[in-house]
């Protein structure tokens, strides 16, 4: 029952979301084509969303995914903490020390600089 | 029994989702006012008159925008806050939906709110809205470790990952006081969460608007209104999680929530005037070599805790 309501409540959000945008514009004229490039500022639209970007950032993103598993790994984990005590402590200490060793190495590398 | 089940929960949800966004623009122009900008009109009325105004408006158009990705992302992330909404306990029975993993829905709530607002910048097709997305992809998979190592942490003495009990675990202690840093490392991850104040990296002022550059009318009232009930989602899941939800003497239960949520909500708007934009390569090496290992201790503190 809670994941039907769940739906009803995403199911209901989208279409008010959708529906607030689509009556008041579905009378509309598309703006002409001259207002419709894009804003630099006032400056020429010479550069567009398919020039070359660097995002410098990739090396961070795949050390993410690493966490991200663990994260699976912890949800359970937390739901029996108590009950295991001490042993599940020092196991999932173990776990996030190897991985906190990736995060001073990652740091040494100049992963967490974006510039 | 569909009524009850089915009927008052999602409207109790969208009653929320409402009155949420009007509190946060109202408290907005209040706190915005009492810090000298001056506001044209009653605050009362300015949310209204903007989001009718914002209806009436000529939406505007880049010339080759992914249409349909374009309209949804606003509509999602307004479905996203209504999601979060629903997890909210109001008091031992009183919740729209007592998921017993909803700890986890909101940790994925918070995840997919980064797909949302990345969807928003690149679907626009010019190029300030998409180094908004770029910027907030940044963001928000920084932030989102320390939400959720915090979190677990949260649910480590309530052995459960059900706000419902995480609020009972705090009958003797508040989370806010039982795991100090935790309540601050939260707010800091909703300020991300949110694009607001510090942490406006997608949508800010440097960038012309960044996703929301280019959209004007009402699909930027829904975008408007997504972020403001967004904020009210993530100030319930900081009051349960850290303020002991219900839990509180004399007055009832839903009052208390309304009332945590209310505090939660103006620490938020307040940060959000007061401090100054963070600059967004900064922001990277602060969350993973800061404010991350503060979040490790915050869960080991947890763990510690629970354990004695």
């Amino acid at each position: 029952m809670e994941l039907l309501t769940l739906f009803f409540v995403l199911l209901l959000s989208l279409g008010i979301g959708l529906l607030a945008q689509w009556l008041p514009m579905r009378q509309q004229s598309r703006p002409p084509w001259s207002q419709r490039a894009p804003f630099l500022g006032g400056g020429t639209p010479d550069s567009h969303a398919w020039s070359r970007y660097h995002i410098r950032y990739y090396p961070m993103t795949l050390l993410l995914i690493a966490f991200e598993m663990e994260m699976m790994f912890m949800y359970p984990w937390a739901v029996v903490f108590v009950e295991k005590g001490m042993k599940a402590m020092m196991e999932m200490g173990m776990f996030l020390a190897i991985l906190s060793v990736g995060i001073v190495y990652a740091w040494r590398e100049g992963v967490f600089k974006w510039q | 029994m569909n009524l009850e089940e089915l009927v008052l929960p999602v409207l109790m949800v969208f009653f929320m989702l409402a009155a949420g966004a009007y509190t946060v623009a109202v408290l907005d122009r209040v706190i915005a006012g009492a810090l000298g900008t001056p506001q044209a009109g009653s605050v009362w009325i300015a949310p209204l008159a903007r989001g009718a105004w914002l209806m009436t408006q000529h939406a505007n158009a880049t010339e080759a925008p992914d249409w349909r990705a374009w309209r949804l992302a606003p509509a999602l992330y307004l479905s996203l806050a209504a999601i979060g909404l629903a997890v909210v306990p109001w008091s031992g029975s009183l919740v729209a939906t007592d998921l017993a993993t909803s700890v986890v829905l909101w940790g994925s709530v918070e995840a997919l709110a980064t797909v949302v607002i990345f969807l928003h910048g690149w679907s626009a097709n010019t190029l300030f809205a998409l180094i908004g997305g770029y910027r907030y992809v940044a963001l928000g998979l920084s932030y989102i470790l320390i939400s959720m190592f915090v979190l677990i942490g949260v649910a480590l003495p309530a052995e459960s990952l059900q706000f419902t009990q995480v609020v009972a675990s705090q009958g003797e202690l508040w989370n806010l006081i039982r795991q100090p840093l935790g309540l601050p490392l939260f707010l800091i991850v909703g300020l991300g969460m949110t694009f607001w104040g510090p942490l406006n990296l997608a949508d800010s002022a440097d960038l012309a608007g960044g996703t929301a550059a280019e959209i004007s009318g009402p699909p930027r009232l829904v975008w408007d209104v997504a972020r403001a009930a967004m904020l009210v989602a993530f100030s319930g899941v900081a009051t349960s999680a850290f303020l002991g939800g219900w839990l509180g003497p004399w007055l009832p239960g839903p009052l208390w929530v309304v009332i945590k949520m209310l505090a939660v909500l103006l620490v938020l708007l307040l940060l959000g005037r007061l401090l100054p934009r963070l600059a967004p390569e900064r922001c990277v090496t602060l969350m993973w070599v800061v404010l991350l290992p503060l979040s490790f201790i915050d869960l080991v503190w947890a763990g510690v805790g629970a354990l004695l």
